[in-house]
């Protein structure tokens, strides 16, 4: 006898065979964002890591460091941001093993391309942003959807509070809906100021942002990290 | 069509076919504010104590971050809600009002017993449907008593119980903690704690803790209570400067009027009212 | 007398699900006494008994429920099934009896809250999901045990269990119900049975409830955790 939650014509079907499914994903939430700037790239993540209702733990970053200049930040389905993460540091030491040098973060990005279109199938549920320094020294930023379609672009939003953080953006360093005067480029500070201030504001609207927002800022010289703390509601 | 002449008691339920026929067709139909919450009380030496978190969401999106969800029953009871926002708000209101009735007839102190009863058949009647949660405290002539109500109808009759979202987070700090006859402070502690059990725990609950302490001859409603969450300071300014909003072009145009007549009115007249 | 109740525990695998919000079991599945219940008639009364577990999917909603309800001072139900169905289904049957005790002005016969049961149980069937035990004393018949199971059908027996936990009971019942048992001996075997399923049962559990009707009224017992009987593998 089941509970009868839908109560109606169908309790009287006659019991026949039954497909249950089962979903290889799920969504571990968590946001990132990333800004290029003249010689530098910021890219951040909170801390939060949870399924349905409940927190994983508040301690889980979403970015990670891939070569000197070169740091992805992924969310999504956390199991498979683990998987996609080891293989790409596997490919980018095979890679330095090769040709005895680091990868750019130019390739990382094209190689992470292929990566994701490998599975076009069975897709990694991970959404993307590589941050680095091109080759000529600028900051550069890319993103991707999961299944390997990318662009350089001068900033980007991605994760559960990437529709929040994404317009205060496109405004606050895209200058869009400003006057001409407002569009000066932004300094390391400003910037660094910028995503953090997005990130308080975003813990505050979505469930899934929260905890702590850690802060990598790259330059030529390597990455800076500078972790604030969050909402924890 | 009756919506024009007035609306008739009792629910509409005239879209249903339509609706149903654009949910096929792949629309989807608007959601309700829920109240993914952490909603508790407890009895202790002289009352009740009800507690409860103030957000409220849609979805993965906070709805809103301060709302308030202890509602007023009657002068000496009140009753927290979880659920879909508007059912636990109408919900409590429709008891309330009959409430005041039965005071109004009866000449007495409605009886806790008395609102849970009408609340669990009110409930029952719509199987469910109505997605109400409540825990239902207050104090009468018989002393304090607790139910918690479920949204089919079951009610609980308990010296502490916790509802919503994060109810296991706040059951678990009862079960842990909770001792009969306990001091109003203590037991106001003890609710606090609960509740920012479910904040902190419950992605569904946040930002504050507001508290309701009934005893038999007085209220203290407490809102809030405590702000268990800090917001965070940012740094930037971002009002916007005067003159952001780029002017594309201007025109001036007159707009021909007559003057049909001019009334002077000095002072303020009392409305005539005979 | 094939089926009193099944099982309404049903585990609570949520597989992992992509995007939205998906609401946890416990929050939108309806509350049920997965139960196990147990009555006996003897000699000038009955016995009466229950585990006090509510469940809601995988979450103990109250692990002290009574589930011995009284619907009048002679005659009491036990609920198992659907938390709200029962307690709507035993607060309508209160209040006829009430209404007929002060028309007649008289106890009504425990017979007669049996069949306003059955009525409700049999009428509403198709929206009801409520396994009843109806026992009590009246001055006609002495003790006397009524069953009515989820489709409202309704007979007498001298010892009946129902809910979830009962599938464990049968030959537990049939070996060691003997006719003409004292009072005490009642006690024990309702006891020493809710004991057992609580034990196998997964959807029953806390403390053991017992009741005794008699023409002198009702007397309730309690056995909480520690006092519960015990078997060999306890020992």
């Amino acid at each position: 006898m089941e509970v009868l939650n839908n109560r109606g014509v169908e309790d009287y079907q006659t019991a026949g065979p039954k497909q249950s499914y089962f979903s290889p994903y799920s969504f571990n939430g968590g946001s990132i964002l990333a800004v290029a700037g003249e010689d530098f790239a910021v890219i951040a993540s909170d801390s939060r890591l949870s399924e349905g209702f409940s927190i994983h733990t508040r301690d889980q970053p979403k970015t990670y460091q891939l070569t000197q200049n070169t740091v992805v930040g992924a969310c999504g389905f956390h199991g498979d941001v683990l998987t996609l993460i080891k293989v790409l540091k596997a490919r980018i030491k095979m890679y330095l093993h090769e040709h005895n040098k680091d990868m750019s973060s130019t390739a990382v990005a094209a190689m992470l391309s292929t990566i994701l279109y490998y599975r076009r199938f069975f897709p990694y549920y991970v959404y993307n942003i590589v941050a680095g320094i091109d080759d000529e020294g600028k900051g550069c930023v890319f993103s991707f959807d999961p299944v390997g379609s990318y662009e350089r672009e001068p900033y980007r939003a991605g994760g559960s509070a990437s529709s929040m953080l994404q317009p205060l953006m496109d405004n606050q360093v895209g200058f869009k809906n400003l006057p001409k005067q407002a569009r000066v480029p932004l300094s390391k500070e400003e910037v660094v100021k910028k995503v953090r201030d997005g990130f308080i504001s975003a813990a505050e609207r979505d469930i899934y942002t929260g905890d702590e927002v850690v802060v990598n800022i790259i330059t030529k010289d390597g990455v800076e990290v500078e972790r604030f703390p969050l909402r924890k509601d | 069509m009756a919506a024009v002449e007035g609306p008739m008691p009792g629910f509409s339920f005239e879209n249903c076919i339509r609706n149903r026929h654009l949910e096929k067709i792949g629309h989807k139909a608007p959601t309700a504010y829920k109240t993914g919450t952490t909603i508790a009380g407890i009895i202790y030496k002289d009352g009740v104590v009800l507690g409860a978190d103030t957000r409220a969401t849609e979805d993965t999106v906070v709805a809103d971050k301060n709302c308030s969800k202890i509602h007023y029953l009657a002068d000496n009871m009140y009753c927290c809600g979880a659920g879909t926002a508007a059912d636990t708000e109408m919900t409590t209101q429709m008891i309330s009002s009959q409430l005041e009735l039965h005071k109004l007839n009866t000449g007495r102190k409605p009886r806790v017993a008395t609102a849970n009863r009408l609340l669990k058949q009110m409930l029952f009647r719509y199987q469910g449907h109505i997605s109400a949660a409540l825990v239902l405290g207050g104090v009468d002539v018989t002393g304090p008593h607790l139910y918690s109500i479920h949204p089919h109808g079951s009610t609980d009759k308990l010296p502490y119980v916790t509802m919503g979202s994060g109810s296991l987070a706040a059951m678990a700090t009862f079960e842990d903690r909770f001792k009969p006859n306990m001091e109003k402070d203590e037991a106001m502690k003890l609710v606090r704690d609960a509740i920012a059990a479910g904040i902190f725990n419950d992605l569904g609950s946040g930002s504050n803790v507001d508290i309701c302490v009934i005893t038999k001859d007085k209220v203290e409603y407490l809102r809030p209570f405590d702000e268990a969450n800090i917001k965070g300071k940012r740094e930037g300014n971002y009002g916007y400067k005067r003159g952001s909003t780029a002017v594309v072009s201007t025109e001036v145009k007159k707009i021909p009027f007559e003057v049909v007549a001019t009334q002077v009115v000095s002072g303020t007249e009392a409305m005539d009212t005979a | 007398m094939a089926s009193i109740m099944t099982s309404n525990y049903q585990p609570a695998v949520s597989a992992v699900s992509t995007g939205t919000l998906s609401q946890p079991d416990w929050l939108t599945s309806e509350l049920s006494t997965g139960t196990t219940i147990a009555a006996v008639e003897f000699d000038g009364g009955v016995i009466i008994g229950a585990d006090s577990r509510t469940t809601s999917g995988a979450y103990i909603a109250n692990r002290v429920t009574d589930k011995l309800t009284k619907v009048t001072d002679y005659i009491y139900c036990c609920r198992s099934g659907s938390a709200a169905d029962t307690q709507a289904v035993a607060d309508i049957v209160n209040y006829h009896l009430n209404f007929y005790k002060m028309e007649m002005g008289e106890e009504p016969l425990v017979k007669t809250a049996a069949s306003v049961f059955r009525t409700l149980c049999y009428n509403n069937r198709d929206s009801l999901s409520a396994g009843i035990l109806v026992a009590g004393w009246d001055k006609r018949n002495g003790g006397q045990v009524y069953t009515i199971p989820l489709g409202g059908m309704w007979t007498r027996m001298p010892v009946a269990i129902g809910g979830s936990g009962s599938t464990y009971l049968y030959g537990y019942a049939d070996a060691n119900y003997k006719p003409g048992m004292t009072k005490d001996e009642c006690l024990k075997f309702i006891a020493n049975a809710i004991s057992l399923a609580i034990n196998r049962d997964g959807s029953s559990g806390g403390v053991i409830r017992l009741a005794c009707i008699t023409k002198d009224g009702v007397e309730r017992h309690v056995l909480t955790g520690d006092q519960l009987p015990k078997f060999y593998e306890d020992s």
